[in-house]
């Protein structure tokens, strides 16, 4: 079996034990350390990311690549049969721009960490976790693998900014923490619903003897397993169920009379169990994203937390919110998704909206670009929602482009941070007559993101209106006003990043008072120079290339979008007539 | 004449038969009496000895349970105890707390300057260690008077060790009080129990069947009587007022003990209990216990949750945070229809490592850093990487965040009772399952607060502590099954399985 995923996963790890065995006293070398556990990752995320084939149809796997699949746990559950985790792990088209993404910011993070003096050991041991557990969250292919990750991701998050963090970190960390724990309960919940739903049609073979244990199955005889269990056939002892991904999101693996399947008819306040269940998933993927109105705990962590820190947060950990929603809660309940559309679409055009308006009125540059990212994040929803291809599409180039240009705006807030101790906005003028290179970086990093053509970020934003408009012929999802409003956003965008730019970058230099005494005001340094380069060429590379990350995720986008609209119609209509009944 | 003789040969007959499924119990019982008389000689090496008498006894306790084969005489006492694989079970667990109060015992200050009475205190060890083994053997409903009674005495003494300390009196004050009233209350709902039926024994089903043809409102006050004496001694709502006194005020091995050993047996007495009506066919029949049940579950979960934000000491924060460990374990049980005992051992199982090993880490830090309140902890994460780590490893775990066996646990119990409730769609089992997930979210908030203390803030100390090895390892120890038990359920299920198909 090849490994390279698992390496991808436990490189960093094994860097943090390296780490944890090292003297405190040991500065360098620790960073070291660090620095070449996520240099390794990079370089595995490349080659795989090369050697990612997009068109490739592995048999019956649905495109996932370099496939891993280990049984990890096999509880019993006496007369309800059996339960099983895999260590489970795959790439395709939808994950495989985030796996690469993770790799890049990870570097770009130990390096922007480098002048970190306190603490040292430990900064960089929580480091390596988080980026253990975000690239473990990107290639599990089993929901509780996948869980397990989700929530590891919290607790080095939450001493990242606690310890590290500005004045009021205390509360930001918890405040983050709680938000998201509250989130992956919701997940939760749902979790062991499915699990209890859904059962392995492989293992249940072998389990009722078709299949000799051990032996692959193939298509026939996992339809007849299909087949037996519609038809009340197996009985519950013989069931294995399972918390693999993509046995989830193939209806024919329900157990007929589980709360989750199609045809159960359970309703819970006037609505079927299963649009309750998409509804408790959106929630806890949604606070992830952010999405207005759970939004709130962002800003605060953004504005606390390091700046090293604030860019893995903005660049990687948002995404595996956009990334649930599209491998787990829409595969797996298309027919809410497609009857939730305008909800999910509406909520993100309000995100858009909102928090661009939140970013117009703020004084402090950390918490405007902490506003953008929930703007930018909104333009997920809405082409997640529109289910058309160029819509998916755009979400998933938007969740990668806005990764590379948010690491670039926040690092940029970090250099004028260092230097002047303050970023609030008023408190600068006409910073370009000081710091032209610095200025010339903004202004680069402003316009990728307000998405001027030749940036990544346009791309994203157009497939996504592309999308958005095209969704009430194509797929009938949205109504057109939404996708109207939702260009305001770009307008909006504009305004706050232009307006920015003019009162503290333009004009006669002049800097508040009370800041002049620490002040100094230097250009960039080559170790910025080292992470704002890469990402600005990075920018209009996939800018100008598009094709670049499309031809790896458009086949496995295309798959996606015609398998929820089709399984998702079907679904729909049996679940309403159940209603009606 | 001749009669009575027959009877009485039978009667001899029948306890000899049954003695031998009471092995563990004897070993216990001589230990303790052991422990009593080399009490009264004067000799220091003797003194010094004693704790560790106490271990061979509970140890010899545990593997004989561990090991099992001494029932092949049969597991039934008299119609009093049932020696199956769940009293088994019980009996490891119990004997496991036992052991490890004794561990925690030995490097307690106070307990090590204890200028009287150190005898007693380990003898009282093993006699509660011995009611909780009777509790969990019971199928009578005297003898589990009996049992509960023996081990509220023993608790009682328990609490009452450092005689000199105020809060410590009052503690045991209460817990005297409060224990008397509950176990008054359940002897009142016995006797009705016994009116009604005539008959003790309370795991049969005809026990069960007589009582439907007694009016329901007067068995669901009875059984509600009764369950007063089982929620006192798991601390459910609301019969928990006596938990944070005492855990405040006892020394904490006792605390520790208090949080695992009574609760555990409680738990395996309503196991009992419940299963005996959990049948299908009879279920309906006791909607209102279930109802009953289901509520106090509920209020357990809520107000041992919320109440737990507001407590400024940490012994305080822990105690009712054991009360909402009750609330699990009751919801837990009351995912009828399924295999919901297996997961219920496999939770209290988890909860004996992770109390036992926060437990160690409070005394550790009240003892050495004089620690009593959370701001006490300021910065000492920093200080003390190691106590800190290993806090935070027994905190998230009893919080249930992966990749810690708490979750694990949690998962099991969450997974029946979702079961449950798609075989039943009973709302109330939605209600405990949607309660019990989100309250999870309020544990973090008040079990962060250590974490949040020892790492986020700062403070400056100049005290350099050195831990001793003994209680590393201990710490360490607890631990092992907290990682093991997640990454390899299956290990323990299994066991648990096994163990659980020993029934009659």
């Amino acid at each position: 079996m090849n490994l390279i995923l698992s390496s991808l996963i436990f490189v960093p790890l094994l860097a943090a034990l390296v780490v944890l065995v090292m003297p405190i006293r040991l500065q360098k070398p620790i960073k070291a350390v660090a620095l070449l556990g996520a240099l390794a990752q990079l370089v595995l995320a490349i080659v795989v990311y090369l050697n990612f084939q997009g068109a490739a149809v592995a048999n019956g796997q649905r495109g996932y690549q370099f496939v891993e699949k280990l049984n990890w746990i096999g509880l019993s559950l006496g007369s309800l049969g059996r339960f099983q985790i895999e260590y489970f792990l795959g790439v395709d088209g939808i994950s495989i721009s985030m796996v690469l993404l993770t790799g890049i910011v990870g570097v770009i993070g130990i390096v922007s960490s480098w002048k970190i003096t306190q603490n040292v050991k430990g900064y960089f041991l929580l480091y390596l976790l988080l980026l253990t557990s975000v690239m473990g969250c990107f290639l599990a292919l089993d929901f509780f693998l996948f869980y397990l990750f989700f929530e590891f991701m919290l607790l080095p998050m939450y001493f990242l900014i606690g310890i590290w963090g500005g004045p009021k970190r205390e509360y930001a960390a918890l405040k983050f923490f709680i938000y998201t724990l509250v989130g992956s309960l919701f997940i939760l919940i749902v979790m062991i619903g499915l699990y209890t739903s859904v059962v392995d049609p492989q293992a249940t073979a072998w389990q009722l003897g078709l299949l000799e244990r051990g032996m692959p199955a193939n298509f026939d005889v996992i339809q007849q397993v299909r087949q037996l269990l519609q038809q009340n056939a197996i009985v519950s002892a013989d069931m294995v169920h399972t918390f693999s991904i993509p046995a989830m999101t193939e209806p024919a693996n329900f157990v007929p009379n589980s709360l989750l399947h199609v045809m159960s008819g359970v309703e819970l306040w006037n609505l079927p169990i299963r649009f309750v269940a998409f509804l408790l998933l959106f929630a806890g993927f949604a606070i992830k994203v952010p999405t207005v109105p759970v939004h709130t705990w962002l800003p605060d962590a953004h504005v606390e937390a390091p700046t090293p820190i604030s860019v893995l947060l903005a660049a990687i950990l948002l995404k595996v919110g956009g990334y649930g929603l599209i491998r787990i809660v829409y595969p797996i309940f298309p027919d809410a998704g497609i009857y939730f559309a305008v909800l999910v679409g509406g909520l993100g055009v309000l995100s858009i909206i909102y928090a661009a308006l939140c970013a117009l009125a703020m004084n402090d540059l950390k918490k405007l670009i902490a506003y953008s990212s929930v703007s930018h994040m909104g333009f997920v929803l809405l082409g997640l929602a529109s289910l058309t291809v160029e819509g998916v599409n755009g979400a998933i180039y938007m969740m990668f482009s806005h990764g590379i240009i948010s690491a670039m705006l926040f690092l940029l807030v970090g250099v004028i941070y260092d230097r002047a101790h303050n970023r609030m906005i008023l408190n600068f003028r006409g910073l370009a007559k000081r710091m032209p290179v610095y200025t010339s970086f903004v202004v680069v990093a402003f316009f990728a993101s307000l998405g001027l053509p030749g940036f990544s970020g346009f791309i994203a934003e157009l497939l996504v209106l592309v999308g958005g408009f095209s969704s009430p012929e194509a797929t009938g999802m949205l109504p057109r006003w939404l996708t109207i409003v939702a260009v305001f956003g770009l307008l909006l965008a504009a305004a706050y990043y232009l307006w920015a730019l003019q009162r503290m970058f333009f004009g006669k230099f002049w800097i508040y008072p009370d800041l002049r005494k620490d002040a100094i005001l230097s250009d960039l340094n080559f170790r910025e120079y080292l992470m704002l380069v890469p990402l600005a060429i990075l920018a209009l590379l996939f800018g100008l290339f598009p094709h670049l990350l499309l031809d790896k995720t458009g086949f496995a986008v295309t798959g996606f979008t015609e398998m929820v609209l089709q399984n998702g119609e079907e679904q729909l209509g049996r679940v309403l007539l159940m209603m009606n009944k | 004449m001749n009669e009575q003789a027959a009877y009485l040969s039978e009667a001899i007959d029948a306890i000899v038969a049954g003695a031998g499924s009471l092995l563990p119990e004897f070993m216990l019982a001589f230990f303790f009496l052991l422990l009593v008389f080399l009490d009264l000689f004067k000799s220091e090496t003797i003194k010094r000895l004693l704790p560790w008498i106490a271990v061979t006894g509970l140890f010899a306790a545990l593997v004989t349970q561990i090991l099992g084969g001494y029932t092949s005489g049969g597991v039934q006492f008299l119609n009093l105890l049932r020696s199956d694989g769940l009293a088994s079970y019980g009996g490891i667990l119990f004997s496991a707390a036992g052991i490890f109060t004794v561990l925690l015992s030995l490097h307690n200050k106070a307990l090590e300057q204890l200028k009287q009475g150190r005898g007693e205190y380990f003898a009282f060890i093993l006699m509660l260690v011995l009611g909780l083994n009777l509790m969990a053997k019971s199928v009578n409903l005297l003898m589990l008077f009996l049992a509960i009674e023996t081990v509220s005495i023993a608790s009682y003494i328990l609490t009452l060790t450092l005689k000199y300390n105020k809060s410590s009196v009052e503690a045991g004050i209460k817990y005297i009080l409060y224990g008397a009233l509950s176990a008054g209350v359940m002897l009142y709902g016995m006797s009705f129990f016994y009116g009604l039926t005539g008959s003790l024994e309370f795991t049969t089903v005809i026990f069960w069947r007589t009582l439907l043809q007694a009016n329901t409102l007067m068995v669901t006050v009875a059984a509600i009587l009764v369950f007063a004496g089982f929620f006192f001694k798991i601390s459910a709502v609301p019969f928990h007022f006596w938990v944070p006194d005492v855990y405040q005020g006892a020394p904490m091995p006792v605390v520790a003990l208090f949080s695992t050993g009574p609760k555990m047996a409680g738990i395996i007495v309503i196991l009992r209990f419940v299963n005996a009506f959990a049948e299908p066919g009879m279920v309906d029949f006791y909607s209102d216990l279930y109802l009953f049940l289901g509520l106090a579950a509920l209020a357990t979960l809520i107000i041992g949750n919320f109440t737990a934000i507001w407590q400024k000491t940490p012994r305080r924060l822990l105690a009712y945070s054991s009360v909402s460990h009750a609330g699990f374990l009751l919801a837990g049980l009351l995912a009828f229809g399924t295999d919901y005992s297996g997961s219920v051992l496999f939770y209290m199982t988890i909860l004996l490592f992770m109390n036992f090993g926060i437990f160690l880490f409070l005394q550790i830090f009240e003892d050495e850093l004089r620690v009593v309140t959370l701001p006490g902890f300021s910065g000492l994460g920093r200080a003390y990487p190691f106590l800190g780590v290993m806090a935070l490893i027994y905190l998230f775990s009893l919080t249930g965040l992966p990749p810690l066996a708490g979750f694990m646990g949690k998962l099991l119990i969450f997974s029946n009772v979702w079961e449950a409730y798609s075989l039943s769609q009973n709302p109330m089992l939605l209600l405990l399952l949607g309660a019990g997930i989100l309250l999870t979210g309020v544990a973090l908030f008040y079990y962060i607060k250590i974490p949040y203390f020892l790492f986020l803030k700062r403070n400056q100390s100049e005290e350099n502590l050195v831990i001793s090895l003994s209680n590393k390892l201990l710490l360490v120890f607890f631990t092992l099954p907290l990682l093991v038990f997640f990454f390899k359920p299956d290990l323990l299920q299994l066991w648990i399985e096994q163990m659980l198909a020993q029934t009659l």
